[in-house]
């Protein structure tokens, strides 16, 4: 059978990170980023972002509001690597350091139309106690040197120790 | 040859009784009947993985977001993609402790579906049950196949475990070719 030539479809994304709710922490920013496979690639739009702090509102919904727009459009010519957005949130700790929050990732929806999203986000954490310790008093968190390998499934195991988590210096 | 995609993920779990939980994930697919012309063929993505240890800290789920991202080559409807899960508890020690065993079948219609896969672990002897609950550890299977096939279940006792939960979407094509509408 003869091979198809290979046909290029478009992927047009527009949405916002709409708010977050994060029960313990305040005065959060939030990073977006995309990761995709070889088969894909931007062709416009921004494919980072980073937005602006934001602080609970006062009333009963407690709510992060960000309204940070998303707007990218990828060609591709194979489903398989389909784009997920990965969110990485930030806020300040006891003693003004910036550390993570939270990191979490999810696919851009498969199918045409208006789709909501939550998202629910992690943070990596120490196996040993006194390095949990130490990093909650030095303010220096185990962070991941490239936030893009929370959108990969190969080498989660082993959490504890994972070969990827960098200390931000 | 026509050609699936799953696209998803495997969000996460509820409804075990211990916490700090991992899953063990692999697809398995055909042949329905022994035939050349059924076999799939994995064309892109890995077929099998582990997610990361989530301990909650708000609410009960345990969540993983684990993508998958398989891409299936196939001549045939027999032996559709099935999808097992083993969920591990590790404790503070890092000893890992079998919390159940699960399997549901990749859905077979285009578009974006939530699943809920129940699981269950063997059961053992009043013993067996005494020594895990104090000590930990416990019956496991030997055979990773009595997970997703019928065959020598009659064999076993089992208690449920919790619930895992996925989001998958199906992208099918040149189903057509080979007389199958979707």
């Amino acid at each position: 059978m003869a091979a198809a030539a290979p046909s290029v479809f478009l992927l047009m994304v527009n949405g916002q990170v709409e708010s977050a709710q994060f029960p313990e922490y305040d005065d959060l920013y939030c990073k977006y980023c995309f990761v995709y496979g070889q088969d894909w690639a931007p062709t416009a739009g921004l494919e980072e972002g980073i937005s602006q702090i934001t602080s609970k509102s006062q009333d009963a919904r407690r709510a992060l509001v960000w309204n940070f727009p998303i707007d990218v459009t990828f060609k591709s010519t194979n489903p398989y690597g389909w784009p997920q957005i990965v969110l990485s949130v930030y806020g300040p700790d006891v003693f003004g350091n910036d550390v993570v929050r939270g990191y979490g990732a999810v696919h851009v929806p498969l199918s045409p139309g208006r789709h909501k999203k939550t998202i629910p986000m992690f943070v990596p954490e120490s196996t040993s106690k006194l390095q949990k310790f130490t990093s909650w008093f030095m303010g220096r968190r185990p962070e991941y040197t490239d936030p893009k390998v929370v959108a990969q499934g190969e080498g989660r195991e082993g959490k504890g120790s994972p070969p990827w988590a960098g200390w931000a210096w | 040859m026509a050609e699936v995609h799953v696209i998803g993920q495997i969000m996460g779990a509820t409804g075990f009784s211990e916490s700090s939980l991992l899953c063990k994930w692999g697809v398995h697919t055909g042949p329905g009947f022994v035939s050349p012309w059924a076999a799939w063929k994995l064309l892109s993505g890995v077929r099998e993985g582990q997610t990361q240890v989530d301990t909650p800290q708000i609410g009960d789920m345990a969540y993983w977001s684990h993508p998958i991202d398989l891409h299936f080559a196939t001549k045939g409807l027999q032996g559709w993609p099935r999808l097992h899960l083993q969920v591990w508890s590790q404790d503070s020690f890092g000893r890992c402790q079998l919390a159940g065993y699960g399997f549901c079948h990749v859905p077979s219609s285009p578009g974006t579906h939530q699943l809920d896969c129940p699981t269950w672990r063997p059961l053992g002897s009043w013993r067996e049950q005494l020594a895990r609950a104090f000590v930990g550890g416990g019956p496991q299977l030997l055979h990773g196949d009595a997970i997703y096939s019928g065959a020598d279940r009659y064999r076993l006792h089992t208690t449920s475990g919790g619930t895992v939960h996925l989001e998958l979407s199906l992208l099918l094509r040149h189903f057509d070719r080979y007389g199958v509408e979707c």
